[in-house]
């Protein structure tokens, strides 16, 4: 019984952040019709804008560990904004709709971006202390108290979206524009308005995800790569631009890379997942709550 | 008119000028290093290059390689081959085609050599390498040589002190990287474990740049044995692992076969690092370095914030055996260099060496260097015994 609980404890663990960052991809692909390769930049800026802040806030500023993070997580995030409205403004903006040239151009923004991290951060790992030191016990399942937080945070921030996306105006022209563009715009949305902020919500929930991997995982100039590749089979499984399906796919790949990884090894489970992508491409190409177009 | 008299004299020394240059650009040998300089094993990367760039700078302050009559000074040029077979052909392609690279004075990774090999010994080029894979060697690849231990060197010597240290260990369970280096340091480890009376409990794989290991971490933990062996996997995946395994509160011996950067590891692991055994690392400040690694070795540390390792000071002895071919064959033709380094006697950083090991590849092309057991104690990486190879002692006996 210990066990399977430990397999669900870190199936939750390793699905918080897919289901972030895969929430961001699929976001941007249901507002404006793009598939943006470049998402994990976002991801790695946020990442090791942690690890250059934290030590600074922490050393040069003389402030706690905790508030040497919040500062570093928030400045992340306001600096992976202000790269997404940048990228945005000069680039998406145009492509909004066209795969091709959206494709074109995430794929050149990424090499850019990774460039420019390799030669602002060099490429040797970097790591964050553990900002909440310790393990809990849950039912028997043993977790670091920084995992745990992860979790949480993620399901707050997961559960802010939902509301956002049900409750509130925006959410209401995010999803108008993502069923029908030219019928929403027809309604009155701006269309172009809500693409960026669909877009800039999307990078927010990778900054965010970043930030929160940082203190448990070591950061590279290339880490969002490996979470751009699960993410993709993430919301082709759960279904190209559904939000639920971002959450049941995250969670579903997770606990394939966590029961798989036990039972056989991760290289398995790696391969196992790939086998699934082919298999759904092959039976049901549109996801779990995708729509057929 | 006027403008003909005064361009045509600023022409031809324009030219002469270009023709100066040439000549003096003939006079620099480049050296390709090919190493992940981005990635978990960029500390590996990082640190190539910069031994490298030393010895090119020694051997330069020294008045340069004199050969035939004509001297040449060297210059590293360094590419990421992130630990990857594609970049690794890359690589080559780039060394050779464009920079005209003859020499290749540390290459990274089994499945990166493997690619580039396909060119080096097609077009000649002499490829130095710290490739793990028995199949990089024999006699079929004349112009592969390995720069520093391998498996074949390390496993015997490491396994069998951490089983002399603990004599009551039974069961073992090997991680290893899904790559070439990995396949192929497997089935080595495995069946020296188990000529010391060790049991594998598993032996499993998982793909380079893997961000999670709790399930690897869980599976471990419930197997509980005495010992994981962490096989060719980088500092800072095995210090995740460690991590996770601390966790849950497991407790044995842990072996990094290919451990060398203890910086990178605690910098990850902390102190579930600790108590660690490295099999490819080294204490270049301790009494039994060199006055070159010593001075090597804070150099290191101060421009790069780690210390060297097995693998880092590798491209700083490529490079001393390339200059002592050189001066050998007379020659900078990668031809008879390749002749002559199976025989070549010189100076690397740990003392008198040359090229061996064809008991093992069929072909003398391993540098003879002392196998190193170091442990980490204190977060530092601490040495506890060395042993030099048969044909080293004999070498240095002659």
């Amino acid at each position: 019984m210990e066990l399977f609980v430990q397999l669900l404890a870190n199936t939750l663990q390793i699905g918080a952040v897919y289901v972030l960052f895969a929430l961001g991809l699929t976001l941007i692909f249901g507002v404006m019709k793009i598939v943006n390769f470049a998402h994990g930049a976002f991801f790695t800026a946020a990442a090791l804008i942690v690890t250059s802040m934290v030590p600074f806030a922490t050393v040069e500023l003389g402030v706690p560990l905790w508030a040497g993070y919040l500062l570093a997580a928030f400045a992340a995030i306001a600096v992976v904004l202000s790269i997404g409205a940048l990228v945005y403004s000069i680039g998406f903006q145009h492509v909004l709709k066209d795969l091709n040239g959206s494709f074109i151009l995430s794929i050149g923004l990424l090499l850019i971006l990774n460039g420019a991290y390799l030669a602002i951060y060099g490429g040797a790992p970097r790591s964050v202390p553990q900002v909440l030191p310790g393990t809990v016990n849950v039912f028997g399942a043993t977790l670091t108290a920084q995992r745990l937080a992860l979790v949480i945070v993620a399901a707050v921030v997961t559960g802010g979206l939902y509301l956002l996306i049900e409750r509130t105006r925006l959410g209401l022209a995010l999803r108008a524009v993502a069923m029908d563009q030219e019928a929403a715009m027809l309604q009155g949305i701006p269309y172009r308005r809500v693409a960026l902020y669909g877009f800039l919500i999307g990078a927010a929930l990778a900054a965010c995800a970043g930030v929160l991997m940082a203190p448990i995982n070591a950061v590279t100039p290339v880490s969002g790569d490996e979470f751009l590749i699960k993410a993709f089979i993430i919301i082709i499984i759960g279904g190209l631009g559904s939000v639920t399906g971002a959450i049941i796919g995250g969670l579903f790949i997770a606990m394939v890379e966590s029961v798989g990884g036990y039972f056989f090894d991760p290289s398995t489970a790696t391969l196992a997942m790939f086998i699934l992508v082919i298999g759904f491409l092959l039976v049901r190409p549109q996801g779990i709550l995708g729509n057929v177009e | 008119m006027n403008i003909g008299k005064c361009t045509r004299p600023l022409g031809a020394a324009t030219l002469m000028l270009l023709l100066a240059q040439a000549g003096a650009a003939q006079e620099t040998l480049k050296l390709g290093i090919s190493a992940p300089m981005s990635g978990s094993a960029a500390t590996w990367g990082l640190g190539m290059e910069w031994a490298a760039e030393q010895a090119a700078e020694h051997v330069n302050e020294d008045g340069g390689v004199t050969v035939d009559g004509k001297t040449y000074n060297f210059e590293v040029v360094t590419y990421d081959n992130k630990y990857s077979a594609t970049e690794g052909a890359r690589n080559a392609q780039t060394m050779l085609n464009r920079d005209g690279v003859k020499f290749i004075a540390g290459s990274i990774g089994t499945a990166p050599v493997r690619a580039m090999q396909a060119l080096t010994e097609r077009n000649g080029v002499i490829l130095f390498n710290t490739a793990w894979g028995k199949s990089v060697k024999g006699p079929q690849f004349r112009y592969t040589f390995t720069q520093m231990n391998t498996p074949f060197e390390i496993l015997e010597p490491f396994y069998s002190f951490i089983k002399e240290q603990h004599p009551d260990l039974e069961t073992a369970v090997l991680i290893s990287p899904n790559d070439a280096t990995g396949q192929e340091l497997e089935p080595v480890a495995v069946e020296t474990w188990k000529s010391l009376g060790v049991e594998m409990l598993a032996s499993d794989w998982y793909e380079r740049g893997t961000t999670e290991f709790q399930p690897i971490a869980t599976k471990i933990a419930s197997l509980d044995p005495g010992l994981v062996d962490f096989s060719a996997a980088p500092p800072t995946d095995v210090g995740s692992i460690l991590k996770e395994l601390d966790v849950l509160g497991w407790e044995g011996v842990k072996v990094m076969t290919a451990g060398t950067s203890v910086e990178a590891l605690m910098a990850v692991a902390g102190d579930a690092a600790e108590g660690a055994y490295l099999g490819a690392s080294a204490d270049f400040s301790s009494d039994s370095a060199t006055e070159v690694q010593k001075k090597l070795n804070a150099g290191a540390r101060e421009a790069l914030g780690e210390p060297l390792n097995g693998i880092t000071i590798s491209s700083y002895d490529a490079i001393l055996a390339l200059r002592a071919a050189m001066q050998e064959a007379d020659s900078v033709d990668p031809e008879k260099i390749k002749d002559v380094l199976p025989s070549v006697r010189f100076d690397s950083s740990y003392g008198p060496s040359g090229f061996g090991g064809a008991d093992v590849y069929d072909y003398p092309q391993q540098m003879l260097i002392p196998v190193i057991v170091t442990q980490v104690v204190d977060g530092k990486a601490v040495e506890l015994t060395r042993s030099n190879p048969a044909e080293l002692e004999a070498l240095s006996n002659d």
